[in-house]
């Protein structure tokens, strides 16, 4: 039975008018290919491994633990020695977690930049720029922390800042050109699929989700 | 060759088979990717995403439904997680900034009926806007669309029939159009 709000003239019609919405490209199969091939490659490295997103998780109960501790102890000395043994893997950790929020930041803000920076013009390129230098001192501080002690998280950080830099000195009246060769140097350096890679897909407090 | 030998194969490890894979379903991952995106760059980073999960986690696939159900389940994920984490980070951004508005199209009188029915869908509130795009810009059926997104199928229906509804209050200017 035709319900009271339908309408087959309107359906019929809007099923092929609609046929135009976002009308997709001619797909780019090698160039997608490459991309996919590339970032397999360089899957393993740096992601949280499953026993690590249940130390994350241990390590938070940890602190959390100490925190209550410290906050209702009647015994200071006893706590600190407590809290001390504890440290170098509560710091690991730590790097790690912060890491992951890095990288989070910097994938939303890289597919933020190519998608968006050629539709709004200067004030949008002034905007770029200055996350870009938040980002770009972000950045520095991680390939100065012992999160870096990783090899491929280093050239991936090396990558990221080669972006940033870039970004971080666009001119508010460039003519497109600049960008251009921005996301053309990102493109070659599949520094995007590198970085979702790098980004474990793990449960909610792994992931940061909300830091973005 | 079958899909499910081929399945095997990349199972195996053989490079080849990935390739035949991905050939096989690349279009379709795509086209919908675009579709829900409106951007290529955006659709390729979600097709791309999308191939590295299925092939990672291939070893899951147990071959209870087809393998292009499967790998649509994936795609809408990676799509919709991907739009989201996008506009959030828009929106942080405009709140935080000054009177530019960035990534919000700015709402003006819209001569054009594409352009009205292109603002009309991207102004649907997502569920709505995935099962319309599914049903009636790309082909699925309700039960892909139901498998895909984790609904019922009456649910999907259900979608459809509201966004129909919406669309045709957002266009009623141009009735004229279909009712002849």
């Amino acid at each position: 039975m035709m319900q009271e709000h339908e309408d087959p003239k309107f359906e019929q019609w809007l099923k092929g008018t609609a046929k135009s919405y976002h009308t997709p490209h001619p797909t780019p199969r090698e160039e997608m290919w490459k991309r996919i091939e590339d970032a397999r490659r360089n899957k393993h490295v740096i992601e949280l491994r499953p026993w690590m997103r249940w130390a994350v998780a241990a390590a938070a109960v940890l602190i959390l633990g100490i925190g209550i501790g410290r906050w209702t102890a009647h015994q200071p000395v006893a706590m600190v020695a407590a809290a001390d043994s504890t440290a170098p893997a509560q710091s690991d950790l730590a790097y790690q977690v912060a890491a992951t929020q890095y990288l989070s930041h910097t994938e939303a803000f890289l597919t933020s930049f190519r998608t968006d920076i050629g539709s709004h013009g200067a004030a949008n390129s002034a905007r770029f720029a200055g996350q870009a230098r938040d980002l770009l001192s972000t950045t520095r501080l991680m390939l100065d922390s012992p999160a870096a002690k990783d090899q491929r998280l280093r050239s991936l950080l090396e990558d990221l800042e080669l972006v940033l830099v870039q970004i971080s000195q666009l001119d508010p009246s460039h003519d497109g050109h600049d960008t251009d060769l921005i996301t053309q140097g990102m493109n070659q350096s599949n520094v995007l699929p590198k970085l979702r890679s790098a980004i474990p897909a793990g449960p909610v407090p792994v992931r940061t989700e909300g830091a973005l | 060759m079958d899909e499910s030998q081929l399945i095997a194969r990349v199972r195996a490890g053989d490079s080849a088979a990935e390739r035949a894979l991905y050939n096989a379903h690349v279009d379709r991952v795509y086209r919908l990717a675009f579709r829900l995106a409106g951007d290529d760059a955006l659709a390729q980073d979600f097709t791309q995403e999308t191939f590295i999960r299925a092939f990672d986690r291939l070893g899951s696939f147990r071959g209870d439904a087809a393998f292009s159900t499967w790998l649509h389940t994936i795609t809408t994920t990676v799509v919709l997680n991907g739009l989201r984490k996008v506009k959030r980070f828009r929106q942080r951004e405009a709140d935080l900034g000054d009177a530019h508005d960035i990534g919000t199209a700015p709402r003006h009188a819209e001569p054009d009926l594409k352009a009205r029915l292109k603002q009309a869908i991207d102004d649907l509130p997502e569920g709505y806007r995935t099962v319309f795009v599914m049903h009636d810009v790309e082909g699925y059926t309700h039960e892909e669309i139901g498998v895909a997104l984790g609904v019922e199928t009456g649910t999907s229906k259900a979608q459809l029939s509201r966004a129909r509804a919406k669309l045709r209050v957002a266009l009623s200017d141009f009735a004229g159009e279909w009712v002849q």
